[in-house]
């Protein structure tokens, strides 16, 4: 705390007149004559310490107010920070600016980023000769202090957003540091953001203040240069419904139009880029939204030829923030993948569930089946050759040669799949639980169990897991209690990296993983082959089997590696492209969007292409060879939090400070009151003043009661 | 237009400065209130006629001397057993206070005596005087003639407070005095330590008296107005005490409460009548208790 004039201080010595004029000046009594003084005389003495009481609590009063009155006089500031040093000192100060794309969003045709550079140069020349000034954005890197005043005007001036921006927090950590290492005494930094939730986020807050703990005397100031009630279009994130698909089954894109403002109608488009890189229409939807609404937006997009396919989904129409308007995707078209079906004699009959979920009959004829599935018996497995199969199922093994499991083991650890539904044919267990044969099995059997009540089913705990993504949507709503599985083999304890992806709901494992080399290995501990009129193991693929179909589709897209690349990144994400190892070629061209394509080397020991520079949202193109080469791509989106316009509530900023004191400024004024008050620190004389007046009302009150004639 | 009845009412006596008229009004206001006679039902017996004035009561008129001279008279009664009242004045100095600077207690309680000597001398029951401080100052045989009247107004009027009381010495003093059962009528505002004044009413009231206690007090000393700091001061003693007045104002109030409370209970068992008086109150309330003390004497 400081006094603007100390001396007045002194004026709290005048306490002593009403002391003084309470011991010499005492009121006179008004004095009466009554006869019945004898009724008074009995309650005297409590009459007495009541007065003596009042008199104290008078003159109590009376010094209380002359001595705030002293002090008020006297001018009194605390100081919110540890900003010290007079007005004109040096200052050194951090200027950091929010680069998110957000701050694209236009108010009063101005972007919020024009309206930070503006403040920024405004408070540039504000602050004191001889300062040190550091001009920071949300880029990753360390920040200097600029070379002088010029230097750091050219550098607001020059400020762009970028499409991959760090924290806030992360940012104020590196001002601070770099403030903290001044010599300077006064030390401030001035953060200008839109204050949206995104730039706040909670993970990173510890950081900064174990930070601010080491440099406390540090002036904090905030400056808002937000737009408290957007206006605004925006897509989410696209979900599809695969990054590789087969070329016989068609492209679902789906995402949230979300809307913030009144009401409006929006159409959103799709578009596919051609070979020449054009964009083409092939979808259009309309919606009609009202505030703060969002609504589900689903294209649907067939006849994709094999190789890869970029497109954008973008709504139509201007509005505040342009960058969250559009969202790229890249995919994939494949061959459909061949899946080799080993069952039981007759295996046209054990297999005829897992083929008709896999490869319908009527998809088969329409040539739309994702599978191409071929069938064998189990006997026929030895003599079959697996190189140009994806994965293999075995439906309801016997025992196997060791030979076979050997050739299935080296088969996924070729980066194929082989999935294994075990049933009654397992037996005896031991043939299964031998070496060679756990070389493939995620575990060893141990007994059949049974559940003749029909009381144990399917289980998933969550649906986290890539095979069953398709059920997330559904969620709690998959009716797993309608097919319930009567026996099973109980297995031993899961061995190291065996995982369990869908446990029965008595909390034994009924589908199981391995991983084996490149690939993986499914077992399941009930077959899926039983006809349900001859004692079934199960009913999971009668009557209404839709989930039953889900999880062997999700199984054997998991089996074929479908999902392991990808082909869709954020901005500021390292996108890894697996090239095929018959076509790898050390140099390729990348093209970013709308730039020219500068070479990329591949690395052709683990066939990758490996691409850091992906700071911009758009499609990218990689290609090779000329025109019969290799042509692959991937695309960039921003990421949500990017272009999230919703404002981070007060309490969650406090909560990102803890305790130490910032403050949030949006207007000029604003920023030179704060200035003043946590320079010269915040004036109490008002509050002193109005504390005097309180209290020479009570005095007043209290006497006039007392003294009433 | 003035009527009887403001005759009651202590501001409006304080500007009759006779005190024969004083005594006069208050009476008649009283009867005028009363809308009967304040005699009917006493055993009496016929005295003689006289002329009937507008409040006797028409019960009275003596329908037989109308027939023979056409006018109308009443019959006048005359009390089988007479009443001997004493009328016994305090004359303390405290009696002599007045907050509002109007009617002092012995002013009122002199104006109530003159109603009272005057009703009963208009009944034809002697009455005495007798005042006192800390014993008996001025005694007056009770006499039921007219010329009775003007003696005992006479005195009042001059009786002046003086000086420290000792109410129960001088009670004891008039029980004394007083060989034949009587109606003693005390008037006096009893600031004394009540015991021995319960013991010498007790005295009285063995001896045979009727006794009816006048207590009256002042009006800022039964409502306690004061406010601020004040320093007071009893005029018998000249004891002060400096206090705040209006922090004070309930625990007064209840302690005078109390006081009263204690003499109305004593007063109940030795069946003496007491009636609580202030200088505000009108008149009536005391004549009625001497006519209900009257008629159970009758």
């Amino acid at each position: 705390m400081t006094f603007v004039n100390l001396s007045l201080l002194g004026g709290t010595a005048l306490i002593a007149l009403p002391i003084v004029l309470h011991l010499i000046m005492r009121q006179k009594p008004k004095r009466l004559e009554f006869p019945a003084l004898r009724f008074i005389q009995k309650r005297s003495d409590v009459n007495r310490r009541r007065l003596l009481l009042r008199h104290i609590l008078l003159l109590l009063l009376r010094a209380a107010a002359i001595a705030l009155l002293a002090c008020a006089l006297a001018r009194p500031s605390i100081h919110f920070s540890g900003a010290l040093g007079s007005q004109e000192a040096p200052v050194a100060a951090a200027l950091v600016f929010d680069t998110a794309p957000r701050m694209e969003y236009r108010h009063e045709n101005l972007s919020r980023l024009q309206s930070a550079r503006e403040l920024g140069l405004w408070l540039l020349a504000q602050l004191p000769s001889q300062s040190q000034i550091a001009v920071l954005d949300t880029r990753l890197g360390p920040g200097t202090f600029q070379v002088d005043r010029g230097a750091a005007k050219q550098r607001i001036e020059r400020l762009q957003t970028v499409a991959h921006s760090q924290p806030l927090p992360r940012a104020l950590d590196e001002a601070l540091r770099l403030v903290g290492q001044s010599e300077l005494e006064r030390k401030e930094v001035y953060v200008f953001s839109d204050l949206a939730r995104g730039a706040w986020p909670a993970d990173s807050v510890e950081a900064l203040q174990s930070r601010l703990k080491e440099v406390p005397h540090v002036g904090i100031y905030v400056i808002d240069v937000g737009v408290k009630q957007p206006v605004n279009y925006s897509l989410g994130e696209l979900r599809l419904s695969g990054q590789v698909l087969s070329n016989r089954s068609s492209l679902r894109v789906e995402t949230e139009l979300s809307h913030t403002g009144p009401a409006g109608d929006r159409t959103v488009e799709l578009y596919l880029l051609d070979n020449k890189g054009n964009d083409r229409k092939r979808s259009e939807q309309s919606y009609a939204l009202d505030g703060d609404q969002s609504q589900q937006v689903e294209f649907h997009v067939g006849s994709l030829g094999i190789g890869t396919h970029q497109g954008f989904v973008r709504i139509v129409g201007q509005d505040g923030l342009a960058c969250d308007d559009t969202r790229y995707f890249s995919v994939e078209v494949k061959p459909a993948w061949k899946v080799l079906v080993a069952a039981p004699d007759p295996p046209e009959q054990t297999a005829l569930f897992l083929f008709q979920a896999l490869a319908p009959t009527e998809y088969q004829r329409r040539g739309e089946a994702r599978f191409d599935c071929h069938l064998i018996g189990l006997s026929e497995l030895s003599r079959r050759p697996l190189d140009e199969y994806a994965a293999v199922c075995l439906l309801d093994p016997t025992p196997l040669e060791p030979a076979e499991w050997k050739k299935l083991a080296d088969f996924a650890a070729d980066g194929h799949g082989v999935a294994v539904f075990l049933g009654r044919n397992a037996r005896p267990a031991e043939s299964f639980n031998t070496p060679v044969a756990q070389d493939l099995l995620a575990g060893k059997l141990l007994r059949q169990a049974r559940a003749p009540d029909g009381d144990v089913f399917l289980a998933p705990g969550d649906y986290q897991h890539p095979i069953l993504s398709e059920f997330r949507r559904l969620a709690g709503a998959v009716p797993w209690q309608a097919f319930p599985v009567f026996r099973y083999w109980e297995i031993d304890a899961p061995r190291s990296g065996v995982g369990v992806v869908v446990p029965y709901s008595d909390r034994r494992p009924a589908l199981l993983e391995r991983p084996l080399g490149k690939g993986r290995a499914l077992m399941m501990t009930t077959p899926v082959s039983d006809r349900p009129d001859r004692d079934p193991w199960n009913l999971l693929p009668v009557g209404q089997a839709w989930p039953f179909g889900i999880l062997v589709h999700g199984m054997m897209l998991y089996l074929v590696g479908s999902g392991d690349q990808q082909l869709n990144y954020y901005a500021g994400q390292t996108a890894v492209l697996q090239l095929d190892p018959q076509q790898s070629r050390s140099t390729y061209q990348l093209f970013a969007p709308g730039e020219d394509g500068f070479p990329l080397s591949a690395d052709l020991t683990r066939h990758l292409l490996v691409i850091s520079a992906t700071d911009q949202a758009g499609n990218y193109r990689v290609q090779a060879g000329g025109t019969t080469g290799v042509d692959r791509g991937f695309s960039v989106n921003l990421a949500p939090e990017q272009t999230e316009l919703r404002r981070v509530a007060e309490e969650d900023l406090d909560k990102v400070f803890g305790p130490y004191d910032y403050r949030v400024a949006r207007t000029r004024q604003q920023i030179e009151r704060d200035f003043s008050e946590g320079r010269v620190g915040r004036e109490l004389f008002s509050l002193l003043i109005l504390m005097t007046a309180l209290i020479l009302a009570a005095e007043h009150f209290v006497a006039n009661r007392f003294y009433r004639q | 237009m003035a009527t009887a009845e403001q005759y009651l009412k202590p501001e409006v006596i304080n500007q009759i400065k006779r005190l024969d008229l004083r005594a006069q009004f208050i009476v008649k206001g009283f009867l005028h209130g009363l809308h009967a006679s304040p005699f009917h039902g006493f055993s009496v017996e016929f005295s003689e006629h006289r002329k009937y004035t507008p409040g006797d009561d028409p019960k009275d008129i003596d329908w037989l001397v109308y027939a023979k001279t056409d006018k109308y008279y009443v019959k006048k009664f005359e009390a089988e057993t007479n009443i001997t009242g004493y009328l016994v004045m305090d004359l303390s100095r405290s009696m002599g206070y007045t907050y509002r600077q109007e009617l002092t207690k012995l002013d009122y309680s002199i104006s109530l005596a003159a109603a009272l000597c005057y009703l009963m001398i208009h009944q034809q029951d002697p009455v005495g005087l007798l005042t006192f401080d800390q014993q008996i100052r001025n005694s007056l045989a009770p006499k039921a003639r007219r010329s009775q009247l003007g003696n005992v107004l006479s005195l009042l009027a001059n009786l002046q407070p003086q000086g420290e009381t000792d109410i129960a010495n001088s009670l004891t003093q008039v029980a004394a005095m007083l060989r034949h059962a009587s109606l003693v009528m005390i008037f006096s505002d009893l600031l004394a330590e009540p015991e021995p004044v319960l013991e010498a009413l007790y005295r009285l009231r063995h001896r045979g008296h009727d006794v009816i206690l006048f207590h009256v007090l002042d009006e800022a000393e039964v409502r306690f107005p004061f406010d601020g700091m004040v320093e007071l001061e009893d005029p018998e003693n000249q004891q002060r005490l400096c206090l705040d007045a209006a922090a004070f104002r309930r625990d007064y109030l209840d302690e005078i409460e109390a006081f009263r409370t204690t003499y109305r209970r004593e007063c109940s068992q030795a069946r003496v009548d007491y009636v609580p008086l202030d200088t505000s109150m009108q008149f009536d309330r005391a004549l009625t208790e001497y006519l209900v003390s009257r008629t159970a004497r009758g």
